[in-house]
């Protein structure tokens, strides 16, 4: 079986794997030695029969902060073990202690992926080569989050010179479920499997090989597993930073870490000119501000359905609620809509733009700001009540207060009734440079009220996006939700405040209603399915393939990422108007050939539009906006302080390969034999050579004389 | 070539030679003259260049031993101080293994 097919790229690892692995025990060490030496032939086959690659395989990735390294890596060549699947935590002893063949790999179901049991598994890490979590289903009913309990507990307004007693989150633990395990280090990977026919698969082989009968030791062959995610950075963000410099001494430069960072989407309701930076004279904003991220232990699955969806949704519904009215019916004061990208890692967005505003690289600057109303999570306020969160240091100077009581008749909402700091959010990077008056609303009067804060199962199904069985996609995509009804409730409440709040009349409050249609199918979209009939129709031709993620919501990451850009094409569309101008014009930002100005002022975007029924032809047409996006990379990759207090310093470690894969292992003793036979057959074969060689003469006759050396 | 079948004066040039390129910083060249000549200045039945190829060889092998010595000690304090040197130690660094600190 091994011998026939042998690449001769392939035929080291063949080699080894021959040496190494049971199935292959058999094959003739002599043929192998042939085989190395043909080339052209494929070894695919071998690699086959030897292992049995995982297809789905999500890691955990290595950050790096000013002073820290978190997340998991492998070593270069991947981690072995022998499968072990662990069924209760008692059986963790097998593992960490009892068991004849470490290092082990250990398959964890979801349930006791927890602190306790992944600390003990960090602190035996000589004995454990690796963690495969198993990811449910269906959401555990138990709560779950791998964050902290204090988000953002360092870089936000509440630090020891503001007010000492709401530092450190003293007043409120704002995440009380977090296990702060996605702030670890761990020195194996960590993978998340599918539980599907594959995770069976390792299942079956450790039933097979591995499971200890009264407690013996298992024979051999053991099932094994390996597991590569090599991270290239290390240490903290100024060593990688350092490394991944091209000006370095080094001959061969290579980018280690990359900075977190993505674009934050802004829209104002009156053209701002964007090429004229700084302050604005007469120009008062109100910012109407929400998140985009999301985070998980996992690298690829953090959907963020409460902690980021909810809250930005809500904010795109009242942004297109407030179309209309502001076109005819414009208030005094310009509301800006924010998108925030990158909070979870130190409110890098926020922080970023605040930065461009006191340096003058912003449409406006913070003079401009008037106040400031933020949408955090609010997907569960149907079960109880919306929260008005503002901040209790500036509430003490009046000022603010005035700017809540007048807007109280608008919201039937309360406020904590308490003194109690604000939750984490964008709004304390702009308290933290200016005191601007403003309010975060949120779902819970404490401590959150999502479960699952900042992990994977924060999503479709925990803010309950369910559909009925049975309906096709176009059916679930118009399905109105009891979520999308609920949000639509709020969307309608902020919309009316910020109208307010920009001065607007009390008697066009009646004529802002956001559309529950529109709010349905952004849920179904960022949520269950981003490649559907409507997102399609809104963005250009060029980026349906973007749409083929189903789940929207990663590390952010330069250049941006599908949620960014379909936040800007989704606010372009529900706040811009279509324009009747041609694909050239409307691609090179202009109204017509001499217009110079408005791509100061408007974005303009070629989407490709509905497909009629019998039709294979979009009718595209041009969006005209005032969508911009704005850098949300941390200032202090701006400023190169990489060792900052003030700016979130989170970078990313870059890798070569993540992947999985599962074979049979042979003992240690029959490895040691083969290859010493090995070895020995060299040997017999370099001395049968000598002495063939030096008995020539008297071997092959004499007619030739052996000719003397000559060199 | 073949040292056998030269003549004793050319011995002694080539052995000065490599003996004199070494103080060039290239210790390999005195490895070479200590590998290649060392049969003729020890093993071989005296002849009169000798004693010249000899203390060549000798010294190529002293000098060499030095290089050995100083290579050795700086390469050990490196590798084990090379993370803790942090920026100082990337900077003088070729290449910096991908993971480790």
């Amino acid at each position: 079986i091994c011998l026939r097919f042998c690449k001769s790229a392939g035929c080291a690892r063949g080699f080894k794997q021959f040496i190494l692995y049971s199935e292959c025990v058999l094959c003739n060490r002599f043929i192998m030695l042939t085989i190395f030496f043909l080339p052209g032939i494929s070894s695919n086959s071998v690699e086959k029969k030897i292992y049995v690659n995982l297809n789905y395989t999500i890691p955990c990735v290595r950050l790096l902060n000013a002073t820290h390294q978190i997340g998991c890596q492998s070593s270069l060549s991947g981690n072995v073990g022998v499968l072990h699947v662990l069924d209760s935590e008692d059986n963790l002893e097998w593992v960490l202690n009892s068991g004849p063949n470490p290092p082990y790999l250990v398959i964890l179901d979801y349930l006791l992926f927890t602190r306790a049991v992944m600390m003990k598994l960090k602190n035996g890490s000589n004995r454990v080569a690796g963690v495969a979590v198993v990811a449910p289903t269906i959401n555990p009913s138990t709560g779950f989050s791998p964050h902290t309990t204090c988000p953002n507990e360092n870089t936000g307004v509440y630090v020891e010179d503001y007010d000492p007693a709401f530092a450190h989150c003293n007043v409120t633990v704002w995440n009380p479920l977090g296990n702060g395990l996605s702030y670890e280090q761990f020195n194996f990977p960590i993978f998340s499997l599918k539980d599907d026919n594959e995770t069976q698969l390792i299942r079956q082989c450790y039933i097979n090989h591995n499971l200890a009968v009264n407690n013996n030791a298992p024979q051999y062959p053991l099932c094994a597993m390996q597991m590569y995610s090599h991270m290239s950075a290390v240490t903290d963000t100024s060593t990688c930073m350092r490394r991944s410099d091209k000006n370095s001494f080094s001959i061969s430069p290579e980018m280690v870490c990359d900075p977190l960072g993505d674009f934050n989407v802004w829209a104002a309701t009156r053209p701002l000119n964007v090429t004229s930076k700084g302050h604005k004279m007469w120009e008062s904003v109100v910012i109407a501000a929400a998140r985009l991220d999301s985070r998980s232990f996992f690298f690829d699955i953090a959907p963020g359905g409460e902690s980021g969806v909810s809250g930005f949704v809500t904010l795109l519904a009242a942004a297109h609620a407030l179309r209309n009215i502001t076109q005819e019916n414009h208030p005094n004061r310009t509301i800006l809509y924010t998108l925030f990208q990158g909070e979870t890692f130190d409110y890098i967005g926020s922080s970023r733009m605040v930065y461009d505003m006191q340096n003058d690289e912003f449409a406006v600057d913070l003079d401009n700001v008037h106040s400031v109303l933020e949408i955090g999570q609010v997907g569960f306020w149907s079960d109880s009540k919306l929260w008005l969160h503002s901040d209790p240091v500036s509430r003490k100077n009046g000022s603010i207060n005035d700017e809540l009581a007048a807007n109280q008749s608008a919201i039937p909402v309360e406020e904590p009734g308490f003194s109690q700091p604000l939750p984490p959010s964008s709004f304390q990077r702009f308290l933290r440079a200016h005191p601007i008056p403003g309010v975060v609303i949120e779902d819970h009067r404490s401590a959150f009220t999502n479960r699952f804060y900042e992990s994977m199962y924060d999503n479709a199904e925990y803010l309950k996006v369910s559909y009925p069985s049975n309906m096709t996609q176009e059916e679930q995509l118009d399905f109105l939700t009891d979520t999308a009804k609920s949000l639509t409730e709020v969307a309608t409440m902020v919309a009316r405040t910020l109208y307010l709040q920009a001065g607007g009349a009390e008697t066009q409050l009646g004529n802002i209603n956001a559309d529950p249609q529109i709010v349905t199918r952004m849920l179904y979209g960022f949520l269950v399915q981003s490649n559907n009939s409507w997102f399609q129709q809104i963005i250009p031709s060029e980026w349906i393939s973007h749409l083929e993620l189903k789940l929207l919501y990663h590390h952010c990451y330069l250049p941006s990422s599908e949620a960014t850009f379909l936040v800007q094409y989704l606010l372009a569309n529900l706040t811009g108007s279509i324009v009747n101008i041609t694909q050239e014009n409307c691609q090179n930002q202009r109204e017509d050939q001499d217009d110079k100005e408005s791509k100061h002022i408007y974005t303009y975007m070629w989407v490709q539009g509905t497909l009629p029924l019998n039709s294979t032809e979009r009718h595209g047409f041009c969006v005209r906006s005032t969508v911009h996006l704005s850098k949300a990379v941390s200032p202090a990759f701006h400023l190169q302080e990489y060792n900052s207090k003030d700016y979130s310093t989170w970078t990313e470690s870059r890798w070569k390969s993540i992947k999985g894969r599962i074979f049979l292992v042979a003992s240690h003793d029959l490895e040691m034999l083969t290859l010493g036979v090995g070895f020995g057959v060299l040997l017999t074969s370099l001395l049968l050579t000598y002495i063939v060689s030096s008995k020539a003469d008297i071997l092959f006759g004499s007619e030739r004389e052996p000719s003397n050396a000559t060199y | 070539m073949n040292l056998e079948r030269l003549p004793n004066e050319e011995k002694l040039g080539l052995c000065r030679k490599y003996y004199l390129g070494g103080f060039a910083l290239l210790p390999f060249l005195w490895l070479v003259n200590v590998v290649w000549f060392f049969r003729e200045a020890f093993f071989k039945p005296t002849y009169a260049e000798q004693l010249q190829i000899k203390t060549y060889v000798k010294r190529s092998a002293v000098g060499l031993l030095l290089w050995v010595a100083v290579l050795t000690t700086w390469i050990t304090i490196f590798q084990h101080y090379r993370s803790e040197w942090g920026e100082v130690g990337d900077s003088i660094s070729f290449t910096i293994p991908l993971g480790i600190p």
